[in-house]
């Protein structure tokens, strides 16, 4: 699970007196110190356990190859982060902007005009191992929910207050409601 | 919604549930909503069927999860021994759990469950619905598997008490630990017809699954008996399965296709209108522990004819049930007798009498008793619970203390990589109550 924190929303003074203010959200995924170090470690004795095989009893060079490959490959799974950080950007009476950032640098941006906007809900997820929150939305003549963080799964306490500023922002009255099915 | 004390928690696992119909899943479905009227909560685990997964809500707020583990025979989980252990973890710290109450002996994810709540700490209880052999190969592995859950259940519960002594033989369970609670009728939706039906034609009704185990093989002997003993008596028969073909033979052969209707499968929904139809309902299965579609029949009105298997004696008064033995001429004389003392029921008063008996709300509390007596069950900790298993067999014994050693320590480095603080409890939410007005 990756841990993010909350920007403070950028625009000037408080709701009251300025409701047209802009009002950003960010998820930022944490760094922490041990983890890399940890992972450099290992993947470095890996490989020298793979020299000393080559070297002292004899193994062929392909042993040392396969040892950088998954070295390489334990680098990229426990550390290599591909988004750094996700952002909603709340523009009221004109509509939501999601952003994505990832580590190469890349920004994926994507506008969606609040008279698209039927709705924001918080879903429960359930996948074969966990159960998590999702910020979606239901679009108007959409088949499908479009999810406002494509990679995070932050937990409730930080969706709650973006689904209210969603919610105000998209003129929604916010209700616990249940769908009852059956 | 606040939690008043002496309320619970519970987490009800089945393999068995909505939206297949049958004796488990009703049976889930309709002590839910009654302990939930009783004030307790209630969540229910099961797996997903066809592209309904993950959380949906029920009436009055029932919850529940159908987790993405796709079923892989005869509607049971892959059993993985540990694979559903994170999932469970999650959903009982996330829903503040207090106890897990698991149904049917067959079901796998059930049997995973309590394994993985108990390692856990929580309290758990299992309820058995089907009698089962001793003696086939099949039998005797889940027998097995049945000893090793229920080594270290809090409390058990069965349908009867012909299924409770079946259950403690197969599973070697201490009896004192096993509550006999029946099965119950929804006295609401099985009501007889307003006006009684005139007795030309004598309809019998049969509903069930066409298959051996509900004997439908020996219909075929009794139906053409019955026909040429008795030129005013109709049959209606509901329901599909293997034998379904059988059936149809019997009735080319006799040339019986106006006096016996073969209707398919029925749902669940129009059983009532089915059994409103007849005067007498005929129940030929080889092995019952309850038999819930007699209490719906009796609700309905309807005299039984019924083999005198496993818990059927146990289910309704003498006056009410014929029972037979399961063999063609016994049951041929049984159906005889019931033609005889059919002018002499009254179906209101056969209902009112059922109102009486049975009530899903009597059933509810009486489990709530059980969930009391679960909770008030010691703590105890991992080597105070092994000797338990090692009671199971030579081999078996050391090999479930292996399998609960590894549960264990699984637990505890699932809990390094994700503290129980981490997992956020869920929010309860309010239900908003729909007000309507009464016009005057």
């Amino acid at each position: 699970l990756r841990k993010g924190a909350i920007g403070a929303p950028i625009g000037p003074g408080s709701r009251d007196r300025n409701k047209h203010a802009v009002d950003t959200h960010h998820i930022i995924a944490q760094r922490s110190a041990v983890k890399p170090i940890v992972t450099y470690l290992l993947a470095i004795l890996l490989v020298t356990y793979a020299v000393f095989l080559h070297l002292e009893k004899g193994k062929p060079v392909t042993t040392v190859i396969w040892s950088f490959f998954f070295g390489a490959v334990l680098v990229k799974l426990l550390i290599w982060r591909p988004i750094v950080k996700e952002s909603v950007i709340i523009m009221p009476e004109f509509g939501v902007q999601l952003e994505t950032h990832y580590g190469s640098g890349k920004i994926n941006r994507r506008f969606i005009p609040v008279s698209k906007i039927l709705k924001p809900v918080l879903n429960e997820c359930v996948t074969p191992v966990t159960c998590c929150w999702c910020l979606s939305f239901l679009i108007r003549d959409g088949n499908e929910l479009t999810l406002v963080f494509k990679k995070f799964r932050p937990p409730l306490k930080m969706l709650v207050p973006i689904w209210k500023a969603l919610c105000v922002a998209t003129d929604c009255k916010e209700s616990f409601e249940f769908q009852e099915d059956g | 919604m606040e939690f008043k004390e002496g309320k619970h928690s519970i987490l009800m696992v089945s393999d068995f549930f909505y939206p297949n119909f049958g004796g488990v899943e009703n049976h889930i479905y309709l002590l839910s909503q009654c302990l939930l009227k009783l004030g307790h909560k209630v969540v229910v685990m099961t797996h997903a069927y066809a592209n309904r997964s993950g959380v949906r809500y029920m009436t009055n707020g029932l919850k529940v999860y159908y987790a993405p583990w796709k079923p892989f025979l005869m509607q049971n989980t892959l059993p993985t021994f540990y694979g559903t252990l994170p999932i469970i973890r999650t959903i009982l710290i996330r829903e503040k759990i207090s106890l897990v109450h698991g149904h049917q002996a067959f079901s796998t994810l059930c049997h995973e469950a309590l394994m993985h709540a108990r390692t856990m700490g929580y309290k758990v209880i299992f309820t058995d619905h089907s009698l089962y052999g001793f003696s086939d190969i099949g039998s005797i592995h889940m027998n097995k598997v049945l000893q090793f859950t229920l080594a270290d259940v809090s409390q058990a519960i069965c349908v009867s008490h012909t299924s409770k002594e079946n259950t403690v033989l197969r599973s070697g369970l201490p009896p004192e630990k096993v509550f006999v609670i029946p099965n119950a009728v929804d006295t609401t939706m099985f009501k007889p017809a307003p006006e009684r039906l005139s007795m030309d034609p004598i309809v019998i009704v049969v509903i069930s699954r066409l298959v051996y185990r509900k004997g439908a093989d020996l219909l075929v002997e009794v139906i053409p008996e019955v026909c040429h003993l008795y030129p005013n008596v109709r049959f209606i028969i509901g329901g599909d399965g293997p034998k379904r073909v059988r059936l149809e033979e019997m009735r080319e052969k006799h040339s019986l296709q106006d006096r016996v209707d073969m209707l398919g499968a029925v749902p669940h929904a129009k059983v009532r209108s089915v059994l409103n139809s007849g005067h007498i309902f005929l129940n030929s299965s080889l092995t019952e522990a309850f038999c819930i579609a007699i209490l719906e029949a009796a609700s309905c009105g309807l005299l039984t004819v019924s083999t005198r298997v496993g818990g059927v004696p146990e289910v309704l008064p003498d006056d009410m049930i014929v029972l037979a033995k399961p063999d063609p001429s016994d049951m041929v004389h049984a159906i005889k007798k019931a033609i005889r003392i059919l002018p002499h029921i009254d179906p209101q008063e056969m209902h009112r009498r059922m109102k009486e008996m049975y009530s899903w709300h009597d059933v509810a509390k009486r489990t709530e008793i059980v969930y009391d007596r679960a909770l008030r069950c010691s703590n105890q900790s991992l080597l105070e619970r092994l000797p338990r298993y090692l009671t199971c067999g030579a081999w078996a014994g050391k090999l479930f203390c292996l399998v609960m050693i590894i549960d264990f320590i699984l637990w505890r480095l699932l809990q390094l990589w994700q503290p129980d603080s981490e997992v956020e409890p869920v929010p309860d939410f309010k239900r908003t109550e729909l007000k309507t007005e009464v016009r005057k």
